[in-house]
């Protein structure tokens, strides 16, 4: 068996693989060096943490009985992993500072302890009534997810089995797979078989070994697109909750960022209510704080023997979104090519606004946020920064500047100090529609208090705006050439509307850019719809369809107005208008963490 | 069950208004001679009461016995297939749907799904009635190609099938569409109709009605029969026996329209502009249309204000609501007409007050 | 199952002429035609006009009178707007039928040509792409196969099309040759219609035959076999005089409170607002009080109403906002809003 296993460690483009039939390859102790892709820091990071397959090899032969078994599961799971050193000095430092105790883990110490509780608990009582076993771990990429369940099961002793399969990722390897027989299973198929391998033998793992408790970790669900897949995922992890009975920690990544009004969103909702639902615990998890990144940082910098100024690190830290991972890859390319870093400390903006210092910190995000910037959502805060303050020369200047023609007074607009808008929206690589979102979310901070013309102006613009938006989804799909000129056009209109629109702009002073509310509203619409839809018969004794207008409108208002009387015992009270208010915020808490964390990525003005 | 439901004269003998309608609609089904049906007319006028009637008239009490069923269609739409799903109500003579729920894709509903069903021939032929009935609830949200195609399935299936069409307005339905059916029209009820069935149905109930109160109810009802019938449901359930001078409770909704209203009249700011955004966003998060919230805030703001204003007021409001029925995010334009409301009024106070 | 089907018949079809002679009105369409059954030979056809007025029915008779009713079948294919008329039809459907060769038997006392006859309907809603893959297709074909494009607007065929057809303009009928249709019907159906009833008809059809005919029908099914004007209207769905009439007169009362309450009726008794706009308009154009300029504004505003509607927005609205403007045009109010930020 083990030789099997041995021959089955494959190179993605390699093709020996003669005698192997089974389809879940084990990918262990393959140095990172030897996987083509690094930059996949994923694989990368696993290649390097798999442990040598010779000790699970060892449990199992002292199970002849049930090897059949272990066979199945071994083939599903990829072999136990233990935290490895500090690695050669060529490797990824992700991996070299991966961090080994809880005490090297940037996350926040007290969402440690919550999680090793949680660990605790499960891994103590895991033969016993303990209902469900799973863990949920939900957030945003690199904010130490797999770390933490790393970290905290070397910490209890507890071994880790991970699920993953290598299906073929490049075309030569699929090719070579289908010409020596092998069927192609998508990943979400062997999910499932995986799933059902689980209900139906248990867990055996944990039963052949109580000395040292395993806990599975399922990383990398299978991507899915379309309605029915993402039916089937969801039913496939509905069932493994409800049946596994190890501890098992389920990874979840959120792209908060994109817009969350599309289809995908919802899904991911969905399946986390559904798993919850199943009695799957959820646990949050938040961007890291600029100051354990910060620490983080200065640690590695310390140990690697790179002279960084506490100011670089800084830069690096808020650059990179509260996502570790990429604050460390950073900060190795940075260390790669020592430049010297625009010495600029973000965070002073009170100093008064010169243009020269403008211009700086534009060539510091043009240029560095290359570099350092998580994705385009942190310029494209500074862009929208740059929209909603509006700055504008000075009187003085503009009127020797007027001679060709002569608009009216109400028209006149001071110069832009800044690049053409449409120049600052290609460098934000801002989306129209989340563009035109954000800045009808943000834009009335920004309008002076007595200014409710300008106010109407501006929404005026965004509603052409919005107009615009649509005309693109309404047209044909094949004129991409159209679609695309009518969306940079609306976001022209919206942009230039709100920095036309706003000629009385407040005072520069601090303010947090929002996240759009409105794309929780719409997630939280569509929830609520559906639920209505759903129960469209009951309302109406299932002898006719109402339209669902009606029904929103009179007859749901009414029942629950009687119901609420009923439940209030007729009580003479007069009912606070606002009551259905209450639903709104069942569907509306998941997001709040996500918001919560938007609010801190505040722009100052400068 | 709601008192709506409850007090639905089941037979178009026992209708209380429309009466008129409902004897032509009587005598043309006796005739054995069913057109092709559209039933027009204001939301609480009693379209769907007559058209489950008319149903239990052709086909006996067999038509009461309905099964909601959840069905995905599968439909071949050229170059692949799509799966829509759908909500019917199914008795053995006939099927109800809302095809505009399909979205953009009601094209194919009405083409595939309607064709299917009036190619199967009616289940029970021991009957004298050969034909089945098809309702079609909210036609005017059906897309033009819908229309078309609809007006084809109309003529193609008329021996086996008959359709009952049933819409808010008939200008959205296509003239091709309307000039194959027998338009029915069905106006609100006046407020002295609205009263008798109040009264009707308090006698059922054993209630004691204090004069004018019916009345009373019958005036916030706007001319919505089921209106009336939900206020009056709901008055019983907050005081009874009646006095005289009870408040009558409005829609949760409404009120909170109205506190809007109130809110724009007293301040006029980007700030304010900015909390009432946030009170339009807990209206549309409760499936409130837009539409209905844009119409109900011109109610409120019209009743405050000066006439000279009004034809400005009303003038904007058609603008934006047009705007968002082209537009997608309906937020943005429901808050340029509060924008712009503000910015009129705040002119007008400066105007006015100095 | 018979008997129903025979009285479900509508009349549009049970009183369509069968032959093109019998065609009402177009006389030189008729002329044209009967000559070309003669010799049988015949152009692609181009009719257009409005709805109504016989286009159809002359295709179809011209089909059936060329072929007889046995061969018609195979050698006539039928098609409008609701059939699937995409590109993938045109190339597969017109084009399978159009490439079949025929002899030219004569069969039946009919002089079956030997060539088909392509009938598509409404072809003014086909696409531009359609349009132009049929262009190949006719010229390919044109030995063995006929096109006969019927549509409304010969605008919205694509020139090359148009260009290869010989053209056909239906005019309106005239009240005199409808109402003389329309009491043939009644006399087969036994329906009294008096002679109010009758020039309702005729000016609530506009030169529509078929309009006419369903309205007639409409109404014979609903109210018996004696049919009064009011009857007529009810049917057809145009919003009764006095209703505009109040409107109008509310509007010119210049009280912006009544004109809404008015609108609110309107609205509540279910009348079509697009038909209230158009007959607004007729009561404003001929208002002899209403100066040019105040009609202008008007009219502006219904049409700019009217495509509103048409985009789908709310009624109540439009109507609200027409109501007021032609207040505001009628006292002379300015056109501008005294508050305009």
């Amino acid at each position: 068996m083990g030789k099997g296993k041995r021959n089955a460690a494959i190179v993605i483009s390699s093709s020996d693989d003669e005698d192997d039939k089974d389809f879940f390859l084990l990918k262990s102790k393959i140095t990172s060096a030897s996987l083509p892709r690094i930059n996949q820091k994923k694989r990368a990071k696993r290649a390097s943490l798999s442990n040598s397959c010779s000790s699970k090899d060892s449990i199992a032969s002292d199970f002849g009985e049930i090897k059949r078994f272990c066979e199945e599961f071994d083939e599903g799971i990829r072999g136990f992993k233990v935290s490895t050193g500090r690695g050669m000095g060529n490797d990824l430092w992700v991996n070299k500072y991966k961090p080994g105790s809880l005490e090297e883990l940037a996350v926040h110490k007290k969402k440690v302890e919550e999680v090793k509780v949680l660990f605790e608990e499960r891994l103590i009582t895991s033969e016993e009534k303990l209902c469900n076993h799973v863990l949920l771990f939900v957030g945003p990429a690199g904010v130490g997810k797999s770390a933490t369940v790393h970290a905290i099961a070397s910490h209890l002793g507890a071994t880790l089995s991970e699920w993953n399969t290598p299906t073929p990722t490049i075309w030569q390897e699929h090719l070579h797979n289908s010409s020596s027989g092998l069927r192609y299973t998508s990943k979400l198929e062997e999910f499932e078989s995986f799933v059902e391998r689980i209900r139906k033998y248990g867990f055996i793992s944990s039963s052949m070994s109580r000395r040292s408790q395993v806990v599975l970790l399922i990383d990398d669900l299978p991507v899915v697109n379309g309605k029915v897949a993402y039916g089937r995922l969801q039913r496939c992890l509905h069932l493994l909750v409800q049946s596994v009975c190890v501890p098992t920690v389920i990874l979840i990544t959120d792209y908060g960022k994109a817009d969350s009004a599309d289809y995908s969103m919802r899904f991911w909702e969905e399946l986390q209510l559904s798993l919850q639902e199943a009695g799957a615990c959820k646990v949050a998890f938040n961007p890291i704080t600029i100051n354990s990144l910060k620490k983080t940082l200065a640690r590695i910098c310390k140990e690697e023997q790179y002279e960084t100024s506490a100011e670089q690190i800084e830069l690096i830290a808020k650059a990179s979104g509260g996502d570790i991972r990429h604050a460390i890859t950073s900060l190795q390319y940075f260390c790669l090519k020592p430049k010297q870093l625009p010495s600029l400390s973000l965070s002073d903006g009170s100093s008064p606004c010169l243009s020269e210092r403008t211009d700086e910190i534009t060539h510091l995000y043009d240029g560095s946020s290359l570099s350092f910037g998580r994705d385009d959502t942190l310029s494209l805060f500074h862009a929208l920064g740059k929209f909603l303050h509006n700055k504008r020369e000075s009187e003085t200047f503009m009127v020797s500047d007027r001679d060709a023609i002569t608009l009216k007074e109400k028209f006149v607009r001071f110069p832009l100090k800044m690049d053409a808008p449409e120049t600052v929206l290609r460098q934000a690589h801002g989306q129209s529609r989340p563009i035109a979102d954000f800045l009808h979310e943000n834009v009335l901070d920004f309008v002076s208090e007595e200014a409710i013309d300008d106010a109407w102006v501006v929404a005026s613009y965004l509603s052409d705006a919005d107009l615009l938006l649509t005309s693109v989804n309404g047209m044909v799909a094949r004129n991409f050439e159209a679609e695309n000129v009518v969306q940079s056009a609306a976001a022209s209109v919206a942009v230039r509307g709100v920095l036309f629109g706003n000629s009385h702009p407040v005072p520069p002073r601090w303010h947090a850019i929002r996240r759009p509310k409105l794309w929780k509203v719409e997630q939280s619409l569509w929830h609520n719809k559906c639920q209505m839809l759903s129960q469209r018969c009951d309302t109406c004794n299932g002898l006719h369809l109402t339209d669902p207008s009606v029904i929103y409108t009179e007859i749901k208002p009414t029942l629950k107005w009687i119901k609420h009387r009923a439940s209030e015992d007729f009580d003479s009270q007069e009912t606070s208008p606002c009551h259905m208010v209450e639903n709104i915020d069942l569907d509306g808490n998941i997001l709040d963490d996500k918001n919560d964390m938007a609010s801190e990525d505040e722009i100052e003005d400068w | 069950m709601l008192w709506v439901d409850k007090y639905r004269p089941k037979t178009l003998d026992k209708v209380l208004i429309h009466d008129d309608v409902a004897q032509n609609l009587k005598k043309l089904v006796t005739e054995q001679d069913c057109p092709h049906l559209l039933f027009y007319g204001p939301p609480g006028s009693g379209k769907k009461t007559l058209i489950m009637a008319l149903l239990r008239q052709m086909f006996g009490p067999s038509a009461d016995k309905v099964k909601v069923e959840n069905k995905t269609w599968k439909v071949d739409a050229g170059t692949r297939t799509i799966d829509i799903e759908l909500t019917t109500l199914l008795s053995t003579h006939h099927v109800e749907m809302n095809p505009a729920d399909a979205g953009f894709q009601d094209r194919y509903v009405v083409q595939e799904i309607i064709k299917e069903m009036a190619k199967n021939r009616p289940l029970d032929t021991k009957g004298k009635k050969s034909f089945k009935v098809l309702v079609l609830n909210e036609v005017d949200k059906l897309s033009r190609e819908a229309q078309h195609s609809l007006r084809r399935t109309m003529e193609k299936y008329s021996s086996s099938c008959r359709l009952i069409l049933c819409c808010n307005s008939s200008s959205k339905v296509t003239e091709a569409v309307r000039s194959r059916c027998l338009n029915v029209r069905i106006s609100a009820p006046t407020e002295n109709e609205i009263v008798r069935v109040l009264e009707f149905i308090g006698k059922k109930e054993g209630l004691q009605l204090p004069p004018g109160f019916a009345a009373r109810i019958a005036e916030k009802a706007n001319r919505s029969l089921r209106r009336a019938i939900l206020l009056f449901e709901t008055c019983r359930v907050q005081q009874y026996p009646f006095t005289h001078n009870q408040a009558i409770p409005p829609m949760d909704w409404e009120e909170y329209v109205s506190e809007i209203a109130s809110d724009i009249m007293k301040e006029q700011s980007p700030k304010r502009l900015f909390q009432v955004r946030g009170k339009l966003y807990e209206l549309l998060t409760n499936c409130i249309p837009p539409e209905i919230i844009l119409k109900r805030l011109l109610y409120e703001l019209l009743k405050k204000l000066d006439s000279e204003l009004k034809h400005e007021v009303s003038f904007w409001a058609a603008y934006y609501e047009h705007r968002m029925c082209l537009g997608q995010k309906a937020i943005f334009h429901l808050e340029a007409f509060v924008a712009k409301f503000m910015s009129i009024y705040k002119g007008f106070l400066i105007a006015t007050f100095g | 199952m018979a008997p129903l089907l025979q009285s479900s018949q509508p009349w549009v079809e049970k009183y369509r002429p069968k032959q093109v002679k019998d065609v009402a009105h177009q006389d030189e369409v008729v002329r044209v035609l009967i000559n070309t059954l003669e010799t049988t030979n015949c152009p692609h056809m181009l009719f257009y006009g409005p709805p109504g007025t016989g286009k159809t029915t002359t295709a179809l008779a011209i089909a059936h009178q060329l072929f007889g009713p046995e061969l018609y079948k195979s050698r006539v294919l039928e098609l409008n707007a609701s059939d699937d008329r995409g590109i993938n039809v045109v190339r597969t459907k017109i084009k399978d039928f159009a490439a079949v060769a025929v002899g030219s038997a004569r069969q039946g006392g009919y002089p079956c040509p030997p060539y088909k006859i392509i009938i598509l309907d409404e072809a003014d809603s086909m696409t531009e792409d359609a349009q132009n893959a049929l262009r190949r297709t006719m010229e390919t074909y044109s030995k063995v196969t006929r096109f006969f494009f019927i549509c409304n607007y010969v605008s919205r065929i694509i020139e090359p099309l148009a260009s290869r057809c010989a053209k056909f303009r239906f005019k309106p009928l005239t009240e005199a040759i409808m109402s003389n249709r329309i009491l043939h019907i009644c006399h087969e159906e036994g329906l009294n219609l008096d002679s109010e009833a009758l020039s309702t008809l005729s000016s609530l059809s506009q030169g529509d035959l078929r309009r006419a005919i369903t309205y007639l029908q409409s109404a014979a099914r609903l109210f018996g076999s004696s049919i009064s004007s009011s009857d007529l209207i009810s049917v057809s769905g145009v919003i009764p005089e006095e209703v505009v009439q109040a409107l109008y007169s509310a509007c010119r009362s210049g009280n912006f409170d009544l004109a809404d309450k008015e609108v609110k009726n309107v609205i509540a008794e279910g009348y079509p607002v697009s038909l209230m706009l158009t007959q607004l308009f007729d009561i404003v154009v001929e208002a002899d009080d209403v100066s040019d300029e105040q009609k202008a504004r008007i009219c502006k505003k219904l049409a700019e109403a009217d495509k509103c509607l048409v985009d789908g927005a709310d009624e109540y609205l439009q109507l609200l906002d027409v109501a007021s403007n032609t207040i505001r045009a009628l006292c002379n109010l300015p056109q501008e809003f005294s508050y305009e930020g």
